[in-house]
């Protein structure tokens, strides 16, 4: 479960990125952030990674309060979270075994369990033989699917997709949609997106930004902005 | 050790550098270890012979010396005397010319003189306690290594503080060049940094390979400093050999019960030097590794 209670972010140049945003994300929930650029859908994302602190309110993640001044253990935090970013963020020194395992290494796992893994999670976004190949041999589908591999993989139970098909053609994106599918009900995801056609097709709930507010928050919703 | 190689491989001149200077540190820091533990190896040496020989005109009794000494003892003065007879004196002779039947056919105790050797509480006391001797009836000869101690003690002192503010500022540079080109190396890493740390790896997990990385460099820094400074010694031996003459086993900072002997230096010390120099280069490798991570990774 996420919460945000009233939650505001302002930057020190008098900006208000979120204003008293409240909303709730049951346990293994699909939401899309939409909204146009400077909304504030990043910065949710952020704070929920604790990428960024919050001016005021409060944010759960299921009891923990993470804007407590208490709250130190950020490694836990996000070793609970898969991040999948526009632009991957695929190491290009590293092959796709390693950077996928990345996930796993600095959990401390044994390379006997983290091999079954990645195995497993290439299996599942569609590339059990690219193990051995370095990003640069790659298309950008391929990546943003080996960053989704290295998001889900090691039981992390809450998915935050920052624009994840913004650098993808319509038949990629959908691709990547059907992984999104094969994981929902598993895990809690919050996909932000400009895509109006994935959204207006998938119809899960929608929370619609503007400016910094929460505008609307569609159980079925469409990208309604 | 993998991602070691690789950093070097990535960063050549960078590591270079960084291997270059803790190499010139170590083997300044075993130079001056050496010479400070040999130094004063050879001040305690000296400071165990006696440092005040007064020997006496073969005709004096003994009764005579010996009232010299009593009256030694009384001053406070001393912390030991040691009296030598004419027949102890004979068989010293004896056992230092043992394999030459000559000389000892021509000496016997009468020409020998007897002496006493005295043992001064405090170094600045020898002066007084040799001129009180040169004053009394019947005295040859009185001997006294003021000078030779009191010249050790200045050196060692000397070069111990030579050695320190030379080490020190050696060490700083090091530390200095170290997060310069460590800094770089986390530069050259900050996708990567970032990434991990939005996955939730721990600091210590983001710091360890540039740590390896320090004690890495201390290690094979440390061995060729080593390596260097022994070949070196080694060649120059037989002149150090002839120049301290009859001196031989000095213990390290008087630890003979642990085998441990500056001159001629024996396998423990020589190991003792190997293992403080690799230990002392990863120590300055971690130090310089882990304050460039303090400043970049936060």
């Amino acid at each position: 479960m996420i919460k945000f209670e009233n939650v505001s972010v302002r930057f020190g140049s008098g900006i208000t990125a979120l204003n008293t945003v409240s909303f709730e994300i049951d346990t293994n929930d699909f939401v899309f952030l939409v909204g146009p650029s400077g909304a504030g859908k990043t910065t949710i994302l952020k704070l929920i990674l604790k990428q960024l602190e919050a001016a005021q309110g409060t944010i759960l993640v299921d009891d923990l309060n993470i804007t407590s001044n208490r709250f130190h253990d950020i490694e836990t935090l996000r070793r609970r979270i898969g991040v999948i970013f526009q632009d991957f963020k695929i190491l290009p020194d590293k092959n796709i075994f390693e950077n996928i395992a990345l996930s796993l290494k600095i959990q401390h796992i044994s390379n006997a369990e983290i091999r079954n893994n990645v195995e497993e999670v290439l299996h599942l976004v569609g590339l059990p033989n690219k193990t051995l190949l370095f990003p640069s041999q790659l298309s950008a589908g391929e990546l943003q699917r080996i960053a989704i591999a290295r998001a889900i993989i090691g039981n992390r139970d809450i998915i935050l997709a920052d624009e994840p098909t913004g650098n993808l053609d319509p038949k990629t994106s959908w691709e990547i949609m059907k992984i999104f599918k094969k994981l929902e009900k598993k895990k809690t995801i919050v996909f932000a997106t400009h895509n109006t056609d994935i959204v207006n097709s998938m119809r899960r709930r929608v929370f619609v930004m503007k400016d910094g507010h929460l505008v609307k928050d569609s159980k079925k919703g469409g990208y309604d902005i | 050790m993998s991602d070691v190689m690789k950093s070097i491989r990535r960063t050549p001149y960078q590591s270079f550098a960084s291997f270059l200077i803790l190499l010139f540190t170590l083997f300044m820091a075993l130079f001056f270890f050496s010479i400070t533990s040999y130094l004063n190896g050879v001040l305690s040496y000296f400071e165990t012979k006696p440092q005040v020989t007064a020997y006496f005109q073969t005709n004096v009794k003994e009764g005579d010396i010996m009232n010299v000494k009593k009256e030694l003892e009384s001053s406070g003065k001393t912390k030991d005397i040691r009296y030598t007879s004419k027949n102890d004196a004979l068989k010293i002779y004896h056992d230092l010319n043992k394999n030459n039947p000559l000389l000892l056919e021509m000496v016997s105790s009468d020409i020998l003189p007897a002496s006493l050797e005295v043992f001064a509480k405090q170094p600045e006391q020898l002066s007084s306690i040799a001129n009180y001797l040169k004053k009394q009836p019947g005295i040859d000869e009185v001997v006294y290594q003021q000078n030779v101690v009191d010249n050790l003690l200045k050196l060692t002192t000397t070069i111990r503080r030579v050695s320190l503010l030379v080490v020190g500022v050696i060490l700083f540079i090091a530390i200095i060049v170290l997060m310069t080109t460590t800094a770089f190396k986390i530069a050259l890493k900050k996708d990567e940094i970032e990434l991990l740390q939005l996955l939730g790896a721990s600091n210590f997990y983001i710091r360890k390979p540039f740590l390896t990385e320090g004690i890495f460099f201390g290690w094979i820094s440390g061995s060729t400093a080593f390596l260097i400074f022994y070949a070196i010694f080694f060649y120059f031996y037989p002149f150090l050999k002839s120049y301290m003459g009859t001196i031989t086993d000095i213990p390290l900072f008087g630890l003979a019960q642990y085998n441990l002997y500056v001159w001629p230096p024996n396998a423990p010390f020589i190991l003792l030097t190997y293992i403080l120099t690799v230990l002392f280069g990863m120590l300055i490798g971690i130090i310089g590794n882990y304050l460039a991570t303090s400043k970049y990774i936060k």
